[in-house]
């Protein structure tokens, strides 16, 4: 596979913190333990906000997450 | 725990209750029986939940079947019930 400066970042970014913003609006902010090609994304001890970090906690969830590629806008590293 | 594919999460929680958040302010719970990549997935003793506002008040109701198809399109999350 042909590594290019996207999929270099992505590879990047695993085991680091991250930010993931859906479509929905829906934030999701945890450890980036592993991702796919199809952006789908796997974190632990992930908290759930709406929009921003700053607008407050709406979920803490104890265990590993699984965010859906299709659903998602942008991932960065915090 | 690390793995090396975010779908593995789910290999390794089937016959488990997962939580599944979907479009459109609805949740489901169940027994994972299967899955695919498409994020399609079949719950059993599935129980749905409906969130929405009445009168700006927040509403919730619930469903429940003993075997449930949901197409990969609505799903946002999936994790293991705490």
């Amino acid at each position: 596979m042909s590594s290019t400066v996207s999929t270099d970042f992505l590879s990047s970014i695993i085991g680091r913190p991250v930010s993931v913003k859906l479509h929905s609006g829906m934030l999701y902010q945890g450890k980036l333990e592993s991702i796919d090609g199809f952006m789908n994304v796997a974190l632990s001890n992930a908290t759930e906000h709406y929009e921003n970090s700053n607008n407050g906690l709406l979920h803490k969830y104890p265990n590993e997450v699984f965010v859906r590629g299709t659903q998602v806008l942008y991932i960065s590293e915090i | 725990m690390s793995l090396d594919a975010p779908l593995d999460l789910l290999k390794l929680n089937l016959d488990e209750k997962i939580y599944v958040k979907l479009r459109g302010a609805r949740e489901l719970s169940g027994i994972l029986q299967a899955f695919d990549s498409h994020c399609n997935i079949v719950l059993s003793d599935a129980i749905e939940t409906k969130y929405e506002l009445v009168d700006g008040e927040l509403k919730s109701t619930e469903r429940n079947s003993e075997m449930l198809f949901v197409r990969g399109d609505s799903v946002t999350l999936i994790t293991t019930e705490e």
